[in-house]
């Protein structure tokens, strides 16, 4: 099917679409109308029960903490076929020759620039952890500062070059960091099933509202995802960028047609 | 343990050892843990069996983080997570670690790399379909369907080859199209309703009666849920990937994958929506419309197909309308054949991908004309083929046949359409298996024209070790209906309403012309396809020539291109607005 | 204008939409799968929405201060992690398809077809 007759059958699915949004859009709870009452329930309850301040940590690592635990895995999972599907045809040898492209000029790496990368990943890698760990008091927690963390990485090969940044990142390590915080995650939910309690039930010490390890189990919860986030992206990264050596190191495997 | 604290276990387990098994990924070596992946989801599938048999009596129910509906303090708002057991979700869930079994076991030294990567993205598939039976939250269900999706859109890339990446690719563009209607439609629902508790939400949902931001956030959940049980117009994408995907990893899809997304439609009608009038009308007249026409489609389609693999994912299609017949009535008979033909036909269908699997062992091709009277060597896959092709044409034996009888025992309209649907499907399959074992045929037909490639699986197993979950699996399935009939009575009565009372055992359908029909007709058409001779003659080539165009047609319509797919599926999400707002 | 977020959501919902209707390019369909996903989350947090109230937060104002709804906000969390993943695997795709066939046009690549 051409595109033109792709755009007609878009064209009839809006016609009938487009007056049904409209109906549905009047029909929503007009925008700014108090909230629900599950998260006004939330937010009535959960400070007082477990010491904490973040309102959306709460309903992530405790309330509907099952669903990240979900989630958690669902980010390995991609991860893992991400790795699988580059590595499949790539292979596995550590190399550390950089990718090079033949008419590009090769431009040496200015000090400015190595200084500013250093400085900037040392803070950088500092402000995930923070963002991680204060999960529960102020915004942020294992997502967002792995990501951040993880992004640290990228601004040191910047800063010193594909050679030593190949020989400081090994796949295995950052394999080990993925799948070991994504198992705590796991543990965590599993050991209250076994001492008799639900699964992730908060049997920690809740602590001080606004310290840094109040809310008890969501503290072990958000270090797991942390560390998860951090080996997960730090892997992406370590497989695109292996993808940037030279194209006739990588072997495609025999197949068919 | 109680049965309450064995409740989650079935989605623990698999996670917890699939993430250790990462941990540890580049230093085990890889039939270690291949044993672990068998045996993990061994467990998972007697916990979820003792679990279908303990909640015969009552549902099964816990409450993720203790936060239990009295927690809140306040009445009506339900602040927890549950997975809740009834017989039906405990027994697919059992079911589909089965086939996992099944499918690691087939899996044994299948890939040369020592890494254990397939085996986690297997167990995390796993955990993803166990918590998508078992759970009662609606973005629980949410997540759990996500993973489905990603460990299979990593599983179908898997080989690598030009045809596996581009099948994997129109299978992800399209899937996460209906992902994301999905969630739009937890938010609309969640606007109206206040809540994401299945219980809860029926309450809500009884007391609101017909809306249309309820009628809105339906139609684009069961429209993300059609499209992984591919339905007509959603069902586009499953011929590319089945077809592409390694054969253990289509056992699972064709087995379970695309039926538990049927079957937490049909949770969802049930529990939540039966008292919504107009979303009720919608499922009984317009699902039962598609049902029909997907199972018209993919009978006829997999009838003009010549790659095995592409063939047995239309003959997917076809019996996956049928299942969605039997859901359109929402009655507990109904629900219960459901059940049963879920049970049926994932049985038969796993066997047939593991012998296509292992014919792409041997042979190094799936093309039935190309391959013709090369299976020789290997006859006992072909007498295992043939007891399975006429198991899927409606033989009179077994648990497939016994929810063909209930399906269509509904009304004389689908009646008829189940039976010429069942027969073109049997047909197709015994003329395959007749053509690449027995070398026995007739003149091409229309499959003459499919889209067909060379493809390769490795080869160093066995013949035993690769025929053996094969004959399991078959084993299974000609266990005589009447024995699972009280079961499914309750099943199905439960589905519904998890928290009455049982129902009574399943009445064994009456023979009537319908239990010897499919058969019939699935050994006519098979004995056409067999004895046709080339057309030479000018009025016969003229007829043949007709007989290609709508066949023609419908490939045209299945073109491979993406695009294509999404417009699809967006006149079927226009479809099922359109019937809604008429 | 109580309608207008509804109605931002659905348009890039149809933008999306029709960018990967119409598309030449793998890493464009891609982008355009993003610009579907925003839509979704524009409608969520929409839902969560309260005048004159701040964010769950309760870290500089008192517990008990109007806040609007925590759980939309954790949905759309959990949505962007999956969003992440998907576009991840589908770049991976996508980088294979090219080095196996050379080309990233969506109308020419098709599963089995071995002359294509």
């Amino acid at each position: 099917m051409t595109v033109t007759w792709r755009l007609g059958l878009f064209a009839i699915s809006l016609a009938v679409l487009v007056p049904a949004l409209w109906h549905v859009a009047m029909a929503l709870p007009a925008f700014g109308a108090p909230t629900e009452m599950y998260g006004a329930a939330v937010n009535a309850i959960i400070p007082a029960a477990r010491h904490i301040t973040n309102m959306v940590a709460a309903v992530n690592f405790d309330v509907r903490g099952f669903d990240t635990l979900g989630e958690e895995c669902i980010l390995v999972a991609a991860v893992t076929g991400t790795c699988v599907l580059l590595r499949g045809a790539r292979g596995e040898d550590l190399t550390a020759e950089a990718g090079h492209l033949p008419d590009r000029p090769h431009v040496e790496r200015s000090d400015a620039v190595v200084l500013v990368c250093r400085i900037g990943a040392t803070v950088l890698l500092l402000f995930g952890v923070y963002m991680a760990l204060h999960g529960t008091a102020t915004p942020g927690g294992g997502f967002q500062g792995g990501v951040i963390a993880a992004s640290s990485l990228m601004l040191i090969y910047l800063g010193e070059g594909y050679s030593p940044w190949r020989h400081v990142m090994h796949s295995w390590f950052l394999g080990a960091l993925e799948g070991g915080g994504a198992f705590i995650f796991v543990a965590a939910a599993a050991i209250p099933l076994m001492l008799g309690y639900a699964v992730l039930q908060n049997i920690l010490p809740y602590g001080q509202p606004k310290d840094l390890f109040a809310g008890g189990l969501m503290v072990v919860a958000n270090f797991a995802v942390g560390l998860s986030v951090a080996g997960s992206f730090g892997q992406l990264m370590l497989e695109f960028m292996e993808e940037t050596r030279s194209p006739e190191d990588d072997p495609i495997p025999d197949e068919e047609d | 343990m109680s049965a309450s604290a064995l409740l989650p276990v079935p989605v623990l387990l698999p996670l917890g050892v699939a993430t250790f098994l990462l941990v540890f990924a580049h230093s085990l070596p890889s039939r270690l843990s291949t044993v672990v992946a068998i045996l993990t989801a061994t467990i998972g599938g007697l916990i979820c069996a003792f679990l279908a048999h303990a909640a015969l009596d009552g549902p099964v129910l816990h409450w993720f983080g203790g936060w239990t509906p009295a927690s809140s303090g306040r009445p009506g708002v339900v602040l927890g997570i549950s997975f809740l057991a009834d017989p039906a979700s405990a027994a697919v869930a059992a079911f589909a670690a089965l086939l996992f079994a099944a499918a690691l076991l087939f899996t044994w030294s299948y890939f040369d790399e020592a890494l254990s990567h397939f085996e986690i993205l297997m167990l995390l598939f796993l955990a993803g379909i166990t918590g998508f039976c078992l759970t009662h939250d609606l973005f629980n269900l949410f997540v759990w369907f996500e993973l489905m999706s990603v460990a299979a859109f990593s599983l179908t890339a898997y080989p690598l080859g030009k045809s596996s990446l581009e099948g994997a690719f129109n299978f992800t563009i399209t899937n996460a199209f209906g992902s994301y209607m999905m969630l739009a439609g937890v938010g609309l629902i969640y606007a109206r309703t206040g809540t994401l508790d299945f219980t809860q939400m029926g309450r809500v949902v009884a007391a609101a009666g017909s809306d249309p931001v309820l009628s809105g956030g339906f139609c684009l959940i069961a429209a993300a849920l059609l499209t992984k049980a591919a339905i007509v117009p959603f069902h586009m994408w499953l011929a590319d990937a089945h077809a592409v995907a390694p054969s253990p990893v289509s056992v699972i899809f064709s087995g379970i994958m695309v039926s538990v997304a049927l079957f937490a439609l049909a949770k969802l009608v049930a529990q939540v929506f039966i008292r919504d009038a107009e979303v009720m009308a919608l499922v009984r007249i317009l699902l039962l419309w598609l049902g029909a026409a997907t199972a018209l489609v993919g009978g006829a389609m997999a009838f003009a197909q010549r790659h095995l693999k592409r063939l047995l994912a239309f003959s997917t299609i076809a019996h996956l309308g049928i299942m969605l017949i039997g859901i359109a009535a929402v009655t507990p008979t109904g629900f219960g054949g459901f059940v049963l033909y879920l049970f049926g036909h994932g049985l038969i269908k796993a066997t047939l991908f593991m012998i296509a699997g292992i014919v792409l062992a041997v042979c190094a091709s799936g093309d039935e004309i190309g391959l013709y009277g090369k299976g020789r060597s290997i006859w006992p896959a072909g007498v295992v083929m043939a007891i399975a092709g006429l198991l899927l044409g409606g033989l009179p034996v077994g648990l497939l046949h016994n929810a063909t009888e209930s399906l269509a025992s509904r009304s004389p309209t689908t009646a008829v359409v189940i039976t010429l649907a069942t027969a073109l499907t049997g047909a197709a399959v015994l003329r395959a298996g007749a053509r690449i074992f027995f070398g026995c045929s007739g003149a091409p037909g229309v499959e003459i024209t499919a889209p067909t490639a060379r493809q390769h699986e490795k080869n160093n197993r066995g013949l035993a070790l690769m025929l053996t979950p094969c004959v399991a699996l078959l084993a299974v399935a000609v266990i005589p209906g009447w024995l699972v009939m009280p079961f499914l009575g309750t099943a199905g009565a439960r589905l519904i309403d998890p928290f009455g009372a049982g129902g009574p055992p399943m009445p064994m359908p009456p023979f009537s012309v319908v239990t010897f029909a499919p058969i019939a007709m699935t050994l006519v058409l098979v004995l056409f396809a067999l004895l046709r001779e080339r057309p030479t003659r000018p009025l016969a080539r003229k007829l043949f020539r007709l007989e290609l165009l709508p066949f023609r047609g419908m490939q045209f319509l299945h073109s491979g291109l993406v695009g294509d797919y999404v417009a699809w599926m967006l006149i079927g999400v226009a479809a099922l607005a359109g019937f809604l707002t008429r | 204008m109580s309608v207008f977020p509804w109605l931002v959501a659905a348009w890039l919902l149809g933008i999306g939409l029709y960018g990967i209707i119409t598309s030449r390019h793998y890493v464009h369909l891609i982008g355009c799968l993003s610009v579907l996903q925003s839509g979704t989350y524009v409608l969520l947090l929409g839902i969560g929405y309260k005048w004159g109230a701040g964010p769950p937060i309760f870290y500089d104002h008192p517990a008990g201060t109007p806040a609007v709804d925590p759980i939309v906000q954790a949905l759309v969390l959990t949505d962007i992690v999956v969003g992440a993943a998907v576009t991840a695997l589908l770049l991976v795709i996508a980088l294979q398809v090219h080095k196996r066939r050379g080309s990233l046009d969506p109308q020419e690549l098709r599963p089995l077809r071995p002359d294509n």
